[in-house]
C-alpha cells in the first residue's frame, strides 16, 4: 500500500470510528468512575446498580475533601452540541478528531526536521 | 438509567478529585516530560513521520470515545500510549501524542478536568508511555513475536496507570488506598484486555500495511 494510502485509510477509519462512538459506546460509569462510585456508597464494586442520587451526592461530597472546586464550562461538554442529540455527538467527536488531526499535523512539522 | 451519569464526569480524572496544590505538582511533573516530548520531536520526528503521528493521534482520540461494556456495570476504552511509543519507536511519542489528546478532551469536551490534567498526561502519557514502550521491548526479545508482546505490554501500561491513579487518588484523600487500588485494579485488568488485543491487531495492521512506516524501534520485522 502507498504511504499517502494507508494514511488517508487511518484517517477515513479513525472518523469511521468518530462517527460510530456515540451509537455504540457503552454508558455505563468507566473503570474510575466506577471505582469512585464503588467506594463513595453509590454503586456496589462487584454490582451493576448505580444509586442516582448517591452518584450526586458523592460528587459533591468530592469536593469538599479536596476543595478543588474548579470549574470550567467547555464548548461541548461530554461530546454533546446543545439541542442535537446522538447525531449531534457524533459531529462533535467528528470535529475533534479533525483538530487533534490538525494540531498534531501542524506542530509535528513545526518541530520535526527536514529531509 | 446512566444516561444522567454520562453527562456528568466521564472519564479521566476530573477537578474535583484532586487538592488544587497537588494539581500543581503532577502539572510540574508533566511540564518536564511534555518539554522532554518536544526535544524528542525535535530530534527524532523526520518530516516523512509528521502524517503518520497525526493519524495516530486522531486515530486515538476517536478510538477514546468508545466505552466497551465490562462486568460490573462499568465501561472502559483504549488508552493508545503503548500503541504510540510501539510504532513510533519511543515512550516520548507517547507522552507527545497523548498530550494533544488530552488537551483536546479537556478544554474542548470538559473530559478530564483542566487543573488535573497533569496528572491525566502523567498516567496515560508517561507511565502508559514508558512501561508500555519498555515491556514490550523486553517481551519481543523473549517472546520473538510482536503481537503477543505489545498485546501484554499494552495490558500492563494500562494497569499499571489505573494503579498510579488509585495512589494519587488516595494522597488526594479521594480514595483509600487498599479499596482504591483493589477497584481500580480488578477493572483495568478487565479494561486491559481491550487495550492489549485494539494494540495487537492495530500494530498488525499497520505492519501488514507498510512495514517500512514502523519505527526499526519497534522490533517488527517484514
Amino acid at each position: 500500500m502507498e504511504r499517502d494510502n494507508l494514511l488517508v485509510f487511518g484517517v477515513i477509519i479513525a472518523l469511521v470510528i468518530a462517527v460510530a462512538a456515540p451509537f455504540i459506546a457503552s454508558s455505563n460509569p468507566d473503570g474510575l468512575e466506577s471505582a469512585f462510585f464503588g467506594i463513595f456508597g453509590a454503586k456496589e464494586i462487584h454490582g451493576t446498580d448505580l444509586d442516582e442520587d448517591a452518584a450526586g451526592a458523592a460528587e459533591e461530597q468530592v469536593q469538599e475533601i479536596t476543595g478543588n472546586t474548579f470549574s470550567f464550562e467547555a464548548p461541548f461538554p461530554d461530546y454533546s452540541i446543545e439541542g442535537l442529540s446522538k447525531m449531534g455527538e457524533a459531529l462533535a467527536i467528528v470535529i475533534g478528531t479533525i483538530l487533534v488531526l490538525a494540531i498534531a499535523f501542524g506542530l509535528g512539522k513545526a518541530l520535526s526536521r527536514p529531509e | 438509567m446512566y444516561i444522567c451519569i454520562n453527562k456528568v464526569l466521564r472519564m479521566h480524572i476530573p477537578d474535583s478529585f484532586i487538592p488544587l496544590l497537588q494539581a500543581a505538582v503532577y502539572w510540574l511533573v508533566a511540564l518536564v516530560f511534555i518539554a522532554l516530548s518536544l526535544r524528542w520531536a525535535r530530534a527524532e520526528m523526520r518530516e516523512e513521520k509528521v502524517p503518520l503521528v497525526a493519524v495516530l493521534t486522531a486515530g486515538i482520540f476517536a478510538i477514546q470515545a468508545i466505552n466497551v461494556p465490562i462486568p460490573w456495570g462499568t465501561s472502559g476504552h483504549m488508552m493508545g500510549a503503548a500503541l504510540a511509543a510501539i510504532v513510533l519507536g519511543s515512550p516520548f511519542a507517547a507522552v507527545f501524542v497523548l498530550t494533544l489528546v488530552l488537551i483536546v478532551q479537556g478544554v474542548l469536551f470538559g473530559d478530564g478536568g483542566i487543573t488535573v490534567m497533569g496528572a491525566n498526561i502523567i498516567n496515560m502519557g508517561v507511565i502508559g508511555g514508558f512501561v508500555g514502550f519498555s515491556s514490550y521491548k523486553g517481551l519481543n526479545r523473549v517472546l520473538k513475536n510482536p503481537y503477543p508482546a505489545a498485546f501484554a505490554a499494552a495490558w500492563l501500561s494500562l494497569f499499571v496507570a489505573a494503579l498510579a491513579c488509585a495512589v494519587e487518588m488516595a494522597l488526594a484523600g479521594t480514595f483509600p488506598l487498599g479499596l482504591g487500588l483493589f477497584s481500580m485494579g480488578l477493572y483495568h485488568a478487565v479494561i486491559g484486555v481491550i487495550e492489549g488485543a485494539l494494540t495487537a491487531i492495530a500494530l498488525f495492521l499497520i505492519s501488514s500495511a507498510r512495514p517500512d512506516i514502523l519505527s526499526r524501534e519497534s522490533g517488527v520485522t517484514a
